[in-house]
Formats: C-alpha cells, sequence, structure tokens
C-alpha cells in the first residue's frame, strides 16, 4: 500500500513539478489568462496521451510494433529535455514581464509559438510518467488485493500529486519571486539533464549509440541508484551508480553549455574580448 | 552555413544507410552468436533471480511475463527500461559486462521484484 503510493506519487511529481513551476510563473504574468489556457490544455492532452500510452504497454492497442514503443519514448525523452531547457531560457528571458507591464498585442502574437512549446512540453511532462502510472494501477487492480484498494490509492496519490503542486505554489509565496525563479529554474534543467542520460541511456540500449566504457565508476555504496532515494535522485538529476561513459560525456557537456549561456555571459559579456572585434570589423567595411 | 547543413544531412544520410547496412549484415548474425538467457517474471518473482552469463561478451535477455499483472523490467547498472503487459515477452540486448553483479528488478513490485547478472 504504502509502496504503491509511493509510486504513484513519485511518478507524478515531475509532472507537477514542470505543471507546478509553470503555473506559479504564469501566475505573474500579464498575459496569464492566455498562457493559463494553454496550459491546462497541455495538461488535458497529456492525459490523453498518457491513457492512449498505456493502452500500448499492455499490449491492449498495438499499432507500434517491436521497437516502436522504445522509439517512441525515446522521442518523448528528447524532445521533452530540448523543451524544458527552451522553456527554461524563456522564462529568463520574459522573467521580469509583470502583471504591472503593458505588453502590445503584438508581442503577444509572436509569443504565440511558445505557448504552443508550452503546451507540449506539459503534455509530455504529464503523458510519459503518468502512462507508468496508468499501467501500474491496473496491475494493482488485476493483482492479489484486488480493485478494493484501488480508490483508496487513487485518491491518496492524487491527494499527495496535488500536495507537491500546493508546496510549489507556496514556495512562490514564500521565497523571494527572485530565489524561487533560480530554484525552479535549476530543478527544470536538472530534470531536462536526467532525461538526456535517460534517452542516451535508451539509445544505448537500443545499440544505436556505444556506452564506450561501462561502467565508468561505481558509487552503489554511497548511494544505491536502485534504492528509493537513490532512485528518485536518479530520476530527476541523471545521476547513476555505475555511468557509462557516453551519458557522463553527453550530461557534463549539457552543464557546460547551460552554465556558459545561463550564468556566465551576465559578468563576462561586458569583459569577453569576443565583444570588441565586432565593431571593429563593422568600421573597416566602408575602407574597402 | 548551408555547405555545413548539407554536409550535416548528408553525413546522417550516409549514417543511417550505414546503420542500415550494419544491421541488415549484423541482425542474423546476432541472433547465432549472441547467447540468449530467458528469465520469468511471476507478478514480482524472478525465476531465476540470479543469470550467471560470460564476462566480455554481449548477451541477449528475453523477459517473459507470466504473471497476471504487468511488469516493468528496469536495470540503472545495464541501461534497460520496459514495461512489459501480463503475457506479453520482451527481448533485451545487452552490452558485454565485466565480472561483476548487474541488478535489475521489477519496479512495479519493487519489494520482491529482485535479481541480478552475475558476469564470470
Amino acid at each position: 500500500m504504502g509502496n504503491a503510493l509511493f509510486i504513484v506519487w513519485r511518478e507524478s511529481a515531475e509532472a507537477m513539478l514542470v505543471v507546478g513551476i509553470l503555473y506559479a510563473w504564469l501566475r505573474q504574468r500579464a498575459d496569464a489568462a492566455i498562457g493559463m489556457r494553454y496550459l491546462w490544455g497541455g495538461v488535458a492532452a497529456g492525459l490523453a496521451l498518457a491513457l492512449s500510452l498505456a493502452l500500448v504497454m499492455l499490449g491492449i492497442a498495438s499499432s507500434l510494433s517491436g521497437n516502436g514503443l522504445d522509439y517512441f519514448q525515446l522521442a518523448m525523452m528528447l524532445v521533452a529535455a530540448g523543451l524544458i531547457v527552451q522553456m527554461v531560457f524563456w522564462m529568463r528571458k520574459h522573467g521580469r514581464t509583470f502583471k504591472k507591464d503593458l505588453e502590445s498585442s503584438m508581442a503577444r502574437n509572436a509569443r504565440a509559438a511558445n505557448w504552443w512549446g508550452l503546451l507540449v512540453v506539459v503534455a509530455l511532462a504529464v503523458g510519459r510518467e503518468t502512462a507508468e502510472t496508468v499501467v501500474f494501477l491496473y496491475g494493482l487492480a488485476a493483482g492479489k488485493g484486488g480493485i478494493a484498494d484501488l480508490p483508496l490509492v487513487l485518491v491518496l496519490g492524487i491527494a499527495a500529486a496535488f500536495a507537491t503542486f500546493w508546496v510549489l505554489q507556496q514556495g512562490s509565496r514564500v521565497l523571494s519571486w527572485r530565489h524561487f525563479f533560480r530554484a525552479s529554474e535549476i530543478l527544470l534543467l536538472l530534470l531536462a539533464g536526467a532525461l538526456l542520460v535517460g534517452g542516451v541511456e535508451k539509445l544505448i540500449a537500443l545499440e544505436v549509440l556505444p556506452a564506450l566504457v561501462d561502467p565508468v565508476w561505481d558509487t552503489s555504496r554511497l548511494l544505491d541508484d536502485s534504492g528509493r532515494v537513490g532512485g528518485l535522485i536518479a530520476s530527476f538529476t541523471g545521476y547513476r551508480a555505475r555511468p557509462a561513459l557516453l551519458p557522463l560525456l553527453v550530461l557534463a557537456a549539457y552543464w557546460i553549455t547551460m552554465w556558459a549561456c545561463l550564468y556566465r555571459p551576465r559578468r563576462a559579456a561586458a569583459v569577453t574580448p569576443a565583444s570588441k572585434p565586432t565593431p571593429r570589423r563593422v568600421a573597416t567595411r566602408p575602407e574597402h | 552555413m548551408e555547405i555545413a547543413l548539407d554536409s550535416i544531412r548528408s553525413y546522417s544520410l550516409r549514417w543511417l544507410a550505414a546503420l542500415g547496412f550494419a544491421a541488415f549484415m549484423v541482425g542474423p548474425a546476432l541472433a547465432d552468436d549472441v547467447p540468449l538467457f530467458k528469465l520469468v517474471a511471476r507478478d514480482g518473482v524472478f525465476e531465476p533471480a540470479t543469470i550467471e552469463v560470460p564476462a566480455g561478451k554481449r548477451v541477449r535477455l528475453e523477459v517473459h511475463n507470466q504473471g497476471k499483472t504487468p511488469m516493468e523490467f528496469e536495470s540503472r547498472d545495464l541501461k534497460q527500461e520496459k514495461v512489459i503487459p501480463p503475457g506479453g515477452k520482451a527481448t533485451f540486448s545487452i552490452n558485454a559486462m565485466k565480472a561483476g553483479e548487474y541488478r535489475f528488478f521489477d519496479e512495479f513490485h519493487e519489494k520482491t521484484g529482485q535479481g541480478k547478472f552475475v558476469a564470470k
């Protein structure tokens, strides 16, 4: 029972993280009403996606044969990782447009594409993990305990998911906006990194990419990634007790890129020599 | 920029073609040379729970879910994860293992569904 609840909570936590952060962020914005429509649209699309995926996983609907489902899941992971990173950049760029700011309708139209991105990222976050929850709950109903346990697990599981959502909303009120924003940015980047690691590992499992060295080291005595806590950390950060070299390299490249794009330039922009040659080149052009 | 894009496109096309060719050539060979191990999962019980495999050699693993409930075969050590419906089978291709132990588990029956490969 406790185990079942934990699984339902863990599987819904990723979706709650994405939906909760986006909700808290949208609420502050001038165009909150439009954004919310896309947010809840994404949730609805995600639930539909989860149900159809669950049917495929259970073998009831078998439109995806052989490795088809694996490749589809792989695509979902990589697209979700990409869109989450894009969301972080987008939030960073428009982070300061709060309710009081007046926005022209032109700017709103320009952002229409991003609203669809938001819808897709929410749908993927909800759909990916909820599908497994649906299959798991189906198993619970088909198992020893029968359907008796199901309603309770369902109600408590959903309650646990909403508690996560609520904590995130409280976080946005209790913490200063800046701190909440920073923290959620890092949580989202960690999640995208974990998805990236998962995607690369799936590519290795499908024999598309080589593992290079596997495993590179073993830290399972320090923190086991198959246990409850370690497993949770693994699925939210990409931590592996026995990582292969390739996902490790990809994760390192990812974090270096994120650091370079998001955290370095603010201080470095004014100083880097890279920005100086540009005006010089422009200046020399008329002489030729 | 155009040239770069073109070269990437043709590179990836060539790569895809090579991959297809390799799969065509290697596919039948794999089926013969790579040892296949069978594992039965029954609502959180693995039979056998310990599988001895040769170290340094690719292996394939067929997991047959003979239970009444779906299972999720997962191994972080071996980078595998797949939901298998009751009555369903799935085959995993597993990279050569160094000597040692590699755990796998049934994520939907975590308490009892634990097993491991022992590579020797």
